[in-house]
């Protein structure tokens, strides 16, 4: 028996082996960069491509999220305001505690707010699962609720992180290991995490299952709404880790921070090949999502010829070539 | 059931006394403005609520009414309830959009209210009996003013709003005091008053020009996106980089005689509570204050920074 | 073989002939459904095709109503070769198919549905009184007691089969063509269906008549078409053929070498034990034993609750029970992992749906319903599952070009085949099979049959629930016949005839008697 199986391994070819599914973003994004270059040659500065895919990590980590939670069939439209509601949360938890605590108040606000995120996409999840609520809607809900919060908390204004604590805290988006942006670490780290769950234990198998065909979950013996409501908090917990290298960066957070984050979110996670109805996810082809669209709003400034105010129209435009060039690739 | 109903009728009745009673002894002002999504409308909430009470404490016969709308829609609706319900005397409004509000502001007035409009004009000017609004055009060209001082010569790259009326008239006015000087704008682009996203057009204008002059930001939510920006960039050709509307962090700056920030210009959130004020005072009958209010955007510098800071506002 | 049956096939009719298809078949992906099809349609006949479920008549009357294009041959119609575009193009010139399932919207009313994408109209406004009259007449003259306002969801089955058939027969065509429209309706309304049937064919219509009842295709056709296993076996006159002809046409061989030796009912204490279940709206009070080393089988008509007294143990719906054991120990179950611990197995009828991801390739399949004891680690181990598979396809024969292929590009057998091996894999003592052989060939059948055959003499239980009479006298040893929610009859061994099951599922209980009399006693009721 085990001759078979190494038999059936070792017959692929190297070629049989990439996965051109998995391909399709990457190669959206090498033209792109092509297209870059040629328009600005500053493009491909270290300079310039270092700040722009340190800017993407806040949506590439919680698109590592969403692609579990739209691959078990379900959408999550309160990330951009979970995230400004876990950043608001846990400057105040850290400005509470600085006067006792220290510099010391900042892995306390860490593990706090990974809590709060937790929390936040468990009551997704409950809602979604237990109430059997479209989950379209639920988050529609809680999207409103978590913005209302974060807007509460700061009056409408903005909640800054304590003097004290704004020098200690910012290498955690400005610092660097080896030449390497801390948040492109964590968000590389989270992307690995991310990809053993889904692709390498029985959750993440399931969580495919539930999203392919919720019915044949179901007669398989799968507890659909476990699986649902784990990818939520999986979903919550990516939101608090991007609040985590959010918050450093400029110091507050604001009822605008995070705004239309959802959005971007779910393109990228659709651009990187997961199917919007659910089924496999793509988490790397995810984050090549969140780069690819955190590319196209930096060649818009970078570039000469287009008109301030067409910008949108155009962004609008590549992100459809895009999918196109992702669809073409699944089809060869 | 029947005791319910009993309730709600006593509760009815009472409302009915108490409305004549209102309308002899005090007199209303309604305040509508837009709700505290953002720095600059958090401002105005903060200081159309301080107005209300010192107002009322002032005019004890004056009651003041402060309502929120999350949309223009929502004001819309804010309008009808209060026509239906309190007949105010006076409304002071700053609407959200102009073409949306001019009508239901029109038939407010058709009831016989007095009509302050805040910030936004509406698209008929006659609906309006008192205008208060801060000077955009003099936001832009304020700044402008300062950078030919002081600059004289040089490249700078500006980020504007959201295309709206008050952000083109801001960017109209740097524009065109700016030319035929020696000072070039080298790019435009939208950051939509948003700190997060100034502060990433921000990094794309440091990748994009080698040297720069001069930033400016026309709002200062967008000015602190640019700063984090330049600094992390760690770039020393950047002399000025300056803001509007007088937000808190910004005047502290200016008060500590920062070298890159030296000055902001106003675009106060306070310009309700001039409204309101003006508003109370036509209502006790001791002054005319029928015309249009415009206040300057004076330039903010160390000097006078004081006047300007309000440190328990949001903004 | 066909010639030793020494039946002459049948010359053409004198009338106008309609449809020819001359080497006809079609094709999906590498698997050839139907091949070379020469058969030709006069108006003013009926002709009735026969044939196993998956030899291949659907995808005929699908080819021929336009739903399909065919992969080889050429179809011509009224003198022309022919290419129709979709069912709607076919429908325009004169074609009509009457699906065997339901396909009405539930939420709208008889007469809403009738004229669905055909509404009447008076100068661009809905004209709803000529519609209800019209509707009105339709129905009466097909004895449907539903009402032009009702709800299609307030109908039951008998009455929506009445409705889709109405709906086929609003407008005048030249060829109606029947799928099973038999199968849910009961003996008065199959009489009433009949005459209607020779109406239409009185009046030069050419009907193509599908059915599973050989003894309805006797009273009622004039010409017979045999399919089997996507082969066209031959067209006969109706005179020529007797139903024992038919059958034997139909099968290829004799049925007894299609099955296993039966082991006849057991003694045994039962390994299975369900008493008093209730599913709100689907079963009532059913109570029933399973003992190991036999099979029991469920008959019963479609919508007669079979399949969601299942569904209702394992917690697919929501159901009361007063108690369900497994070897005389009482279980709770509320969903079908809990159905696995007590050693219970459940193979759903909706392979495509609700058994296999079509989209998955096949060992992720297989271990889908096992990766709780098959790793003890959180991670999976693509060795582990491969090992897995590579047993399944041995024990159960599965037949794959690559084990790198999806579920959903294996034959209907290979992917039964699967499934059931999946589901083995939890090495159930109960082993429940919901339609074991539905729309899989002749070869993959018999096999299946006997996998179960050697399931029961392992000592396990094996529930067969299946709407092919002949599977269920072929295969089981006891039938349990359900009615309208209700267990009607229990028949074993030599009593388990296809005309017992019939009249107990259509009739009730206690009405089981001797083959004739019962044939006889359908049409009469």
């Amino acid at each position: 028996m085990t001759d078979t199986t190494s038999e059936l391994v070792s017959k692929e070819s190297v070629f049989q082996r990439i996965n051109w599914v998995d391909l399709g973003p990457f190669i959206a994004l090498a033209v792109l960069v092509v297209v870059g270059y040629l328009i600005n040659p500053d493009f491909l500065s270290p300079t310039n491509i270092t700040n722009v895919v340190t800017r993407a990590t806040f949506i590439g980590i919680i698109a590592v999220g969403a692609t579990f939670v739209i691959s078990s069939g379900c959408l999550d439209l309160s990330v951009g305001s979970m995230a400004a509601f876990a950043a608001g949360a846990m400057i105040l938890f850290m400005n509470w505690l600085v006067p006792t605590w220290g510099a010391n108040a900042i892995p306390a606000g860490i593990v706090f707010v990974l809590c709060v995120g937790a929390l936040c996409g468990l009551v997704n999840g409950l809602v979604v699962t237990l109430g059997k609520i479209e989950p379209f809607i639920v988050t529609l809900g809680t999207m409103g609720v978590y913005r209302a919060f974060i807007t509460f908390m700061s009056n409408g204004g903005s909640i800054p992180i304590d003097r004290s604590l704004r020098e200690p805290f910012r290498p955690l988006y400005f610092g660097t290991v080896m030449g390497i942006p801390i948040p492109v670490l964590v968000c590389a780290a989270v992307a690995i995490v991310g990809s053993f769950i889904l692709y390498k234990t029985k959750f993440g198998r399931r969580c495919a299952a539930v999203g392919a065909n919720v019915e044949v979950a179901r007669f398989s013996g799968i507890s659909v709404g476990r699986i649902r409501t784990l990818a939520f908090v999986i979903q919550g917990i990516c939101v608090a880790i991007a609040a985590i290298c959010y918050v450093p960066r400029l110091g507050a957070a604001t009822p605008t921070t995070g705004l239309l984050w959802e959005l971007q979110v779910i393109t990228a996670v659709v651009i990187g090949g997961t199917a919007l109805r659910g089924g496999k996810g793509h988490i790397w082809g995810s984050l090549a999502g969140a780069v690819i669209l955190e590319f196209i709003a930096n060649l818009m400034v970078l570039s000469d010829f287009i008109s301030e105010y067409l910008v949108a129209a155009v962004q609008g435009v590549i992100i459809i070539v895009a999918m196109l060039i992702q669809r073409f690739s699944r089809r060869s | 059931m029947i005791k319910r109903t009993m309730f709600a009728l006593a509760g009815a009745v009472a409302l009915l006394g108490a409305a004549p009673a209102l309308a002899q002894d005090t007199k209303v002002i309604a305040v509508s403005i837009p709700a505290a999504t953002h720095g600059w409308t958090g401002g105005v909430v903060y200081h159309a609520e301080a107005a209300a009470k010192e107002v009322k404490a002032a005019f004890p016969n004056i009651d003041v009414i402060v309502n929120t709308s999350p949309s223009a829609v929502a004001q819309v609706g804010v309008l009808e309830d209060l026509v239906a319900t309190r007949k105010p005397d006076a409304l002071v409004i700053l609407p959200f959009t102009s073409e949306e509000l001019t009508g239901p502001v029109q038939s407010v007035k058709e009831a016989g209210t007095f009509i302050t409009v805040v910030d936004r004009g509406l698209t008929d000017e006659t609906i309006q009996d008192l205008y208060v609004a801060g000077d955009n055009i003099a936001v832009g060209s304020t700044t402008a003013q300062f950078l030919l001082e002081e600059l004289g010569k040089g490249d700078v790259v500006v980020l504007r709003g959201i295309p709206t009326v008050i952000d083109d008239e801001r960017i109209q006015g740097f524009q065109d005091a700016l030319e035929g000087s020696d000072i070039k704008i080298l790019d435009i682009q939208y950051a939509n008053w948003n700190r997060d996203d100034a502060f990433k057009v921000m990094q794309d204008f440091l990748a994009k020009y080698p040297k720069i002059d001069a930033v400016w930001a026309n709002d200062d939510d967008m000015l602190l996106g640019v700063l984090e920006a330049t600094q992390q960039a760690g770039r020393t050709d950047i002399k000025f980089a300056l803001g509007a509307n007088g937000m808190k962090e910004i005047i502290e700056k200016v008060m500590e005689g920062d070298e890159i920030t030296p000055i902001s210009t106003p675009y106060p959130p306070s310009m309700i509570k001039t409204a309101i004020y003006l508003t109370a005072a036509n209502l006790n009958g001791q002054a005319p204050v029928r015309g249009k209010v415009i206040l300057d955007a004076p330039r903010i510098t160390k000097e006078n920074a004081q006047e300007f800071y309000f440190p328990d506002s949001p903004f | 073989m066909e010639a030793a049956l020494e039946i002459r096939s049948a010359p053409p009719a004198e009338t106008a002939e309609l449809l020819r298809l001359t080497g006809a078949g079609k094709q999906y992906g590498p698997v050839t459904v139907l091949r070379d099809v020469n058969l030709s349609i006069h108006g003013g006949e009926i002709h009735a095709i026969i044939g196993e479920n998956g030899a291949g008549k659907s995808t005929l009357m699908r080819l021929i109503s336009g739903h399909i294009q065919p992969s080889f041959g050429t179809i011509n119609y009224l003198g022309e070769d022919m290419a129709f575009h979709g069912p709607a193009d076919a429908e325009r010139r004169g074609i009509v198919l009457v699906h065997q399932e339901i396909l009405l919207a539930e939420d709208l009313t008889v007469v809403e549905n009738l004229f669905l994408g055909r509404e009447v109209t008076r100068h661009g406004v809905i004209d709803d009184r000529t519609m209800e009259q019209i509707a009105i007449r339709q129905l009466a003259a097909l004895g449907c007691t539903a009402r032009p306002w009702q709800l299609v969801r307030e109908l039951s089955i008998a009455q929506r089969q009445m409705v889709q058939i109405a709906r086929g027969l609003l407008e005048e065509h030249r060829i109606v063509i029947f799928d099973e429209p038999t199968a849910v309706l009961t003996a008065s309304e199959v009489d009433l269906l009949l005459d209607k049937i020779r109406a239409l064919r009185d009046r030069g219509v050419a009907v193509l008549y599908i059915s599973h009842r050989l003894d309805e295709v006797e009273a009622l056709a004039d010409r017979i078409t045999v399919l089997r296993d996507g082969n066209m076996i031959g067209t006969y006159d109706a005179g020529s053929v007797t139903q024992q002809d038919m059958a034997r046409l139909m099968v290829g061989r004799e049925l007894s070498m299609l099955y296993p030796h039966k082991r006849g009912t057991s003694a045994a204490d039962p390994l299975f034990e369900v008493e008093h279940l209730s599913v709100p709206g689907f079963v009532h009070e059913a109570s029933f034993v399973a003992r190991p080393g036999e099979v029991l089988g469920f008959g019963g008509m479609i919508g007669a609750g079979r399949t969601e007294i299942f569904e209702g143990i394992l917690g697919l719906r929501p159901a009361k029970a007063a108690a369900i054991r497994v070897n005389g120990k009482p279980v709770q179950i509320r969903s079908v992992a809990d159905g696995f611990e007590a050693g219970i197995g459940y193979l759903t009828e909706d392979r495509k749906g609700k058994g296999l991801l079509l989209r998955e390739r096949l060992a992720p399949n297989l271990v889908l319903s096992a990766l709780s004891w098959l790793y003890r680690k959180i991670y999976t181990d693509e060795r582990i599952e491969n090992a897995e598979l590579n047993g399944a396809i041995r024990r159960y024969d599965i037949r794959v070009r690559s084990k790198k292929l999806e579920a959903g590009q294996l034959s209907g057998g290979n992917q039964q085949k699967l499934l059931l091996a999946k589901t083995m894999l939890q090495d159930p003592s109960i082993v429940i099979i919901d339609e074991p052989t539905r729309g899989i060939d002749i070869g993959n059948k018999s096999q299946i049959y006997s996998f179960i055959d050697e399931l029961v003499r392992q000592g396990k239980a094996c529930i067969v629930i299946s709407s092919e009479l002949q599977e269920l006298v072929g295969l089981c040893d006891r039938v349990l016949v359900m009615k309208d929610g209700r267990i009607t009859a229990e028949l074993r061994n030599g009593d388990v005839t296809e005309n017992a099951v019939v009249l107990a599922a259509t009739v009730g209980s206690g009405a089981v008697g001797s083959r004739e009399e019962n044939a006889r006693d359908r049409h009469h009721l």
